[in-house]
């Protein structure tokens, strides 16, 4: 079943299209990775599934019901993590999630059992003091507790990791693995390599439309752009050598990158001809699509 | 219904960690207690400077409605003053924060909120001006022979009821504008178009801000009931308006 599915969304600020008709799902139990540049409209498109902002045309169903602008009944299968997560400062953690487990409606009995889990989750467990004093780390922390807090099916995080050093950013991707095994995650991001870290599925955003969107292994298999890189000693050994293969690929000063679909075909001619003209590479590597390759050329 | 109970205690916990609550309530306590003081001591005052300098002024000895002169004068400026400074960012700050985007996307109502902030700030308002109203009126009866108060709590009735006015105006004007500035240039703006409009004769018994300004002619008994009713219901009729507008308007605002 799909947990979320966007049908036809499009959004315009005053003049400005930011977002342009888009269409996507996310399954149960994915990653879902929601790539996009700085103002690509990632925000935008959450915030709309969340009904903080009013859509321009379009449907947006969080588990199979309608979300309407204003009302905020479908948020109750959703936990959202803003990208600049505010608290009350004068609040201390654990009250925090206290008001909102209250808010949500969990049972009395359980929030408090509840609030300590994921406090001890997000390594906030017997931190006293007020949320006015945390780190930007400890914020985002706290508020994947609070996102979690309802036992979402859908969690959405706005950009978590951007503003964090790289312990903290390992920190929340690790978090978000271990929470993706009972919770559906859809997380907005411009850093490719957390993409490819926890995400089993994702879509690209480009100027409000979906440039792309698959699972992880489609995308980069449709993709296909593998490649061959040899680096060689000198110039006059790579002139040699594409004297033979008989391609001008592109070039730096001393190295060569090949492409093309069959990159063990390739590979095997390279290498012999390397071979039969005693030429000896100083590095030859086959580098596989990142999504970082695959986001530049859509992007482009 | 539990989450405007958790709302409403955030709200108070808030107003006392942010020392809000503390400071509205030493306010209003000190102007309870400056008003008769005041008015029992500037004819001293008075007296000590004319023993001096040799000049004679003559002052009718002060009653107990010079003293609730004073409070009137007090709480109807200075007061109203802090209710729009301390309440100013009741709905404001939690726009230009931010902090309202989790508490909505658990769930919770748009219109919990407004009602929740509205409970709060109007619990504070009444105890702030029942505490300094009881220290006034002890003092007051200390020092004086109360004498004949007419229509004593629809006086002091109106006063509240001003200060409440206050507090819609600030809550529509933070949701309005969704800035501190805002929700203060709207609350002012209100209050600057109903001093204007006093000008046109005969409006002052429509107009709400009598009620802040004037009320001690109905207690001293200068003038009627009558005069006030027209003013006191649309008060309250416009308190309910906007509060009603409140919500309407935050359901449709985009966070």
């Amino acid at each position: 079943m799909d947990i979320l599915s966007i049908s036809n969304l499009s959004k315009s600020f005053g003049q400005t299209r930011v977002i342009d008709g888009i269409s996507f799902s996310v399954p149960e139990h994915a990653v879902f990775g929601f790539i996009g540049a700085n103002g690509a409209g990632k925000t935008t498109t959450m915030k709309m599934i969340l009904g903080l902002l009013k859509a321009d045309g379009g449907e947006v169903a969080v588990c199979g019901e309608k979300v309407t602008f204003g009302a905020t009944k479908t948020n109750r299968h959703i936990g959202y993590l803003p990208d600049v997560p505010e608290f009350y400062n004068y609040m201390r953690p654990k009250e925090y999630l206290r008001l909102c487990g209250e808010i949500t409606g969990l049972p009395h009995t359980s929030i408090n059992n509840r609030c300590d889990e994921l406090l001890e989750l997000v390594g906030l467990a017997g931190v006293r003091k007020k949320i006015g004093g945390f780190s930007r780390g400890m914020k985002q922390r706290l508020g994947v507790a609070q996102a979690l807090l309802n036992e979402p099916k859908l969690l959405i995080c706005d950009e978590p990791t951007s503003a964090l050093d790289p312990v903290g950013r390992k920190e929340i991707l690790d978090i978000l693995r271990q929470i993706s095994r009972k919770t559906t995650v859809i997380f907005s991001t411009h850093i490719l390599s957390d993409v490819e870290r926890i995400c089993n599925q994702a879509a690209v955003l480009n100027k409000g439309k979906i440039a792309l969107a698959g699972t992880l292994a489609d995308l980069k298999a449709r993709h296909k752009a593998d490649s061959l890189h040899i680096e060689f000693v000198s110039a006059a050994d790579k002139a040699r050598f594409i004297s033979v293969y008989g391609l001008s690929a592109e070039q730096s000063e001393t190295g060569i990158t090949l492409r093309g679909g069959d990159i063990e075909g390739i590979e095997a001619k390279a290498l012999q001809i390397l071979a039969q003209n005693d030429i000896l590479p100083i590095r030859l590597e086959v580098a596989e699509s990142t999504i970082e390759s695959l986001f530049l050329e859509v992007v482009q | 219904m539990r989450a405007y109970l958790a709302f409403t205690k955030k709200e108070f916990t808030e107003n006392w960690r942010t020392y809000k609550l503390p400071i509205l309530l030493v306010v209003f306590l000190l102007f309870g207690m400056m008003s008769p003081l005041l008015a029992k001591l500037t004819p001293e005052l008075l007296k000590s400077l004319s023993d001096t300098g040799g000049v004679v002024i003559t002052l009718p000895e002060p009653t107990a409605m010079d003293a609730w002169a004073q409070f009137f004068k007090n709480v109807g400026q200075m007061g109203m003053l802090a209710i729009i400074i301390v309440f100013s960012g009741l709905m404001a700050t939690e726009f230009s924060k931010g902090t309202l985007v989790n508490m909505l996307t658990k769930g919770m109502k748009r219109h919990t909120v407004v009602l929740s902030k509205l409970t709060a700030a109007t619990v504070i308002w009444t105890v702030s001006f029942l505490l300094c109203l009881a220290v006034s009126y002890a003092y007051t009866a200390y020092f004086w022979d109360m004498g004949t108060l007419h229509y004593a709590f629809l006086s002091f009735f109106s006063l509240w009821l001003f200060g409440e006015f206050l507090i819609s105006l600030l809550i529509f004007g933070g949701i309005l504008f969704k800035s501190l500035m805002g929700s203060l240039l709207f609350c002012g703006g209100v209050i600057v178009a109903m001093t204007i409009l006093n000008i046109i004769p005969n409006i002052t018994r429509y107009n709400p801000s009598s009620l802040s300004g004037a009320t001690l002619e109905l207690l001293n008994g200068q003038k009627g009931l009558s005069e006030f009713m027209p003013a006191f219901v649309i008060c309250a009729v416009l308190i309910i308006v906007f509060s009603a507008a409140s919500i309407t308007l935050f359901n449709k605002k985009q966070i």
